[in-house]
């Protein structure tokens, strides 16, 4: 036999909202036939910004194309009782489910997912909900920022003496999808070893919890809780600084990781604007830096003039230089420096077109409209055996109907324009 | 039923020669779904988690850091030194014997180490070789070095976060290190064990930290790629609800005195208004609030216009609640919101995750009873198990090199003496 991609024969049907989205993105990238399940308006979350061209439509949200490329798509009503009998006989043919509906939802709506699931019990079904299936807050409403704010994330982000802050980019979704995607092939692998499908649940609380770091951690062991600090607490070498043209970040003098101060002196020194840094008070200071320097207060006082005067130097040093200089020279020197990128910065980088990771493809805009041509983020990984591909863009509202309920699961096509017509597909 | 116990990775044997987090991490997954985890670790380099806080309070040594402890359950620790001579022979011994290789060392170690992809086909055509390097093992800038506090600001998050008036200082952790990248590369890997049960065949693995976290940005690098367009960090606002925010309630008390004296915390709510419908539900809360009949306010677009005196208006009159309280009533209104909360909250206070049983205590030989995060997805049938607590520093040496790797005693022994194993 020959497979070319690592889930191929894999059908999984995608009812989820955003925030299961990435889910279901992973699995279609690695092989996986991920069908949308749509009510017949679209999936309501076609109509999130950004838009192509800041056209707002059901067909041309930028967000909906990402997370939805390589997907195909149905409609159905699973409201009314001849969609949801279509949608049992889709579901006879699929690996996996994804839903994101409130617990108890679907149910509400009439889909016995019970009896869907005792009809095939080789299946995967995937929830991925706000705070899981059970338990006192199972049936609450919960955003992005909701979940970063339960899972103990908000409170370690942001100035203290501004508010808690949430991390861009829906990280509340993005870490579900992950763990849903984790947990559905953990489950697919027992299927398909022993026939026995179950139920994956994902909380997005529980998912992101794990983003605390120490936080919990320390709670348990020494009764106080991290606060976000910002910029309090800063090490000459640590922190945000800016440049010529942005910011970057510099994690120098952190014992055992990348190449010390006296490299970054040496780097001020080759350039001509070390200025008093190459005494050698400055080289003996950062030499004998260690973990518990940072810790010991009386020692960090008696060092304060060095460590002031050093912070001064650098800050110039940095503010002379373009972010990318900082990052690339810096980096050459095995110094620990990350750019402050934005999304321009991160589409323009050379190391990235080097590595050709950008996908193009051809994006459709609605029935009647040019598709456009699309430069998407690459995957997250690369396997050599059986290679991620995004094979095509995001579909239309309802693009497969045809060719999944006539030629695939078999409903004649006379019957399909009855179902059509009485608005359940 | 599946016979009890079964998980669906039993069976499976991962060398893992990971270190910190992003690998530990995805280690840890593996392991609580069945997998035999083996870390490599040597006192040469010895893992920094190992080493920094929290540790147990008045206890030291290597054994008694939480950071290390939590991402490691369920595993074996051998410790074994890659540079001594004959280093290099044990690694490939257990690799042969291993399904999966797993590594976030940096292109140059794997290569020094001689455990590149082709050299452990060499032992064992079949293997899964899992590598994390930060960016990859090509390109310009493949040895640059990092962890999540680098990748948080070159990924677009940390110009994506926080306030816009203020300098980016990312998102106070290192974010990508912990469900990102390792949850990325336990993807992977199971993708490539199911195509390895059907063919035989097994394969490489390259997980560019960079590129895993840039490929979570899409609709903020879509926005520039296709509309030119270089977005900015918008604090705690969103591009099409409004309210959405974190807003300041009542002070309340600590449930133990704080390292600076303090015996009262910030409390902090978040809240989110998807519609008018839910703007509605929010007034129904706030009764005879002002901001209630305030028409600006009454459509989408109103409050999106005037959003700043929006919040003034909603964290004056959100001062005066308690936090929890007001979370309660908006939810049961139908709104979505949710306590900020902090550890004491996440570990004491959150009755539902209590019920659920989310965090698990472990009796650990050295540190006790203590906090792990239970697995990060709940298998109905098959569930995630700890199946015991961190190992020791090298407490598994001997049983792996006996049991696994086949040495007698006496080898193990000259091994020892070689600095080999320890």
């Amino acid at each position: 036999m020959t497979t070319s991609m690592a889930l191929d024969g894999v059908r999984v049907l995608d009812l989820s909202s955003e925030m299961g989205w990435y889910a279901g993105k992973l699995l279609a990238d690695l092989g996986a036939d991920v069908i949308k399940v749509e009510p017949p308006g679209g999936d309501p979350g076609r109509g999130l910004p950004p838009f192509w061209a800041d056209q707002a439509g059901r067909e041309t949200s930028l967000r909906f194309w990402y997370f939805n490329a390589n997907k195909r798509s149905v409609t159905v009503d699973l409201t009314q009782h001849d969609g949801r009998h279509l949608f049992g006989r889709l579901v006879d043919t699929a690996d996996i489910v994804i839903e994101s509906f409130r617990p108890g939802e679907l149910e509400a709506l009439g889909v016995d997912v019970g009896a869907l699931r005792e009809r095939r019990p080789a299946l995967v079904w995937a929830s991925i909900s706000g705070f899981g299936l059970d338990g006192p807050h199972a049936g609450w409403e919960v955003t992005d920022i909701v979940a970063q704010a339960v899972a103990g994330i908000a409170v370690l982000a942001g100035y203290p003496d501004g508010s808690p802050q949430r991390i861009a980019g829906n990280a509340a979704y993005v870490v579900a999808g992950i763990s849903a995607a984790q947990g559905a092939l953990l489950a697919l692998l027992h299927a398909e070893a022993t026939g026995e499908g179950q139920l994956v649940e994902t909380s997005l609380q529980e998912a992101l919890s794990i983003c605390q770091e120490t936080s919990h951690l320390g709670w348990d062991f020494q009764r106080w809780s991290r606060e976000r600090i910002g910029e309090q607490h800063r090490m000459p070498g640590i922190g945000t600084y800016e440049t010529r043209d942005g910011y970057i970040y510099s994690a120098v003098g952190i014992p055992g990781f990348g190449a010390p101060w006296t490299e970054l002196i040496a780097w001020m020194a080759d350039e001509g604007q070390a200025e008093d840094l190459t005494e050698p008070q400055f080289a003996e200071t950062f030499a004998a830096f260690d973990m518990r320097t940072l810790g010991d207060p009386e020692r960090l006082a008696a060092l304060a003039p060095t460590l002031a005067r050093a912070q001064e130097v650098l800050t110039e040093f940095y503010a002379g230089k373009s972010s990318m200089e900082v990052y690339e020279q810096g980096q050459a020197r095995r110094l620990l420096i990350g750019m402050v990128a934005s999304p321009a910065d991160i589409a323009d980088s050379h190391h990235l077109a080097a590595r050709e990771w950008w996908v193009e493809l051809e994006q459709s805009r609605g029935l009647g409209a040019e598709p456009v041509p699309l430069r998407m983020p690459g995957p997250p990984y690369r396997l050599s055996a059986t290679p991620v591909a995004v094979r095509g863009g995001a579909p239309r509202i309802g693009e497969h109907n045809r060719e999944v309920w006539v030629d695939e699961v078999g409903v004649p096509f006379e019957d399909l324009s009855v179902y059509a017509g009485e608005g359940a597909i | 039923m599946s016979d009890a116990g079964a998980r669906p990775l039993d069976g499976v044997r991962v060398a893992d020669f990971s270190w910190f987090g992003a690998g530990p991490i995805a280690g840890r997954t593996l392991a609580d779904f069945g997998a035999e985890v083996i870390r490599i670790e040597s006192e040469a380099r010895v893992d920094g988690l190992r080493l920094t806080q929290p540790q147990k309070p008045g206890m030291s040594g290597y054994n008694v850091g939480a950071y290390f402890n939590n991402y490691n359950a369920g595993k074996a620790s051998l410790l074994l030194n890659m540079g001594a001579e004959g280093g290099r022979e044990v690694a490939l011994r257990l690799i042969e014997r291993s399904d999966v290789f797993l590594s976030n060392l940096t292109p140059r170690v794997i290569e020094r180490w001689g455990l590149t992809y082709e050299e452990l086909c060499e032992v064992n055509p079949a293997i899964i070789a899992a590598y994390q390097p930060m960016q990859g093992t090509f390109g310009p800038h493949r040895d640059f070095l990092g962890f999540g506090a680098v990748l948080t600001p070159v990924t677009g998050i940390s110009h994506l976060s926080g306030e816009p008036d203020r300098r980016p200082v990312g998102v106070g952790t290192n974010y990508p290190d912990y469900a990102v990248n390792p949850g990325h590369t336990v993807i992977a890997i199971l993708a490539a064990l199911r195509h390895r049960r059907r063919t035989g065949e097994g394969q490489r693995i390259e997980l560019a930290q960079l590129e895993s976290v840039a490929a979570t940005m899409g609709p903020s690098l879509l926005d520039y790629t296709a509309n030119g367009r270089n977005p900015l960090r918008k604090g705690n606002r969103s591009s099409w609800m409004a309210p959405h925010g974190i807003y300041r309630c009542r002070d309340g008390a600590r449930g133990a005195v704080h390292p600076d004296g303090s015996t009262v915390r910030e409390r902090w709510i978040a809240v989110a208004v998807r519609s008018d419908v839910e703007w509605s539900a929010f007034c129904e809360v706030a009764g005879d609030a002002l901001f209630t009949q305030d028409e600006r306010f009454a459509t989408l677009l109103g409050r999106r216009e005037y959003e700043d005196a929006l919040n003034q208006a909603i964290g004056a009159w959100a001062a005066d609640w308690e936090a929890t309280e007001l979370v309660e009533a908006l939810q049961a209104a139908g709104v979505a919101a949710g306590v900020v909360q902090d550890a004491e909250d996440v570990c004491e206070h959150d009755r539902h995750l209590r019920q659920r049983g989310f965090y698990e205590y472990l009796d650990h030989p050295e540190t006790g009873v203590s906090l792990y995060d239970g697995p990060i997805v709940k298998l109905h049938a098959t569930p995630g198990e700890l199946v015991a607590p961190a190992p020791l520093f090298g407490e598994h040496t001997y049983a792996v090199a006996t049991e696994i790797l086949g040495y007698s005693a006496e080898e193990v022994a000259e091994l020892t003496a070689a600095g080999v194993l320890a």
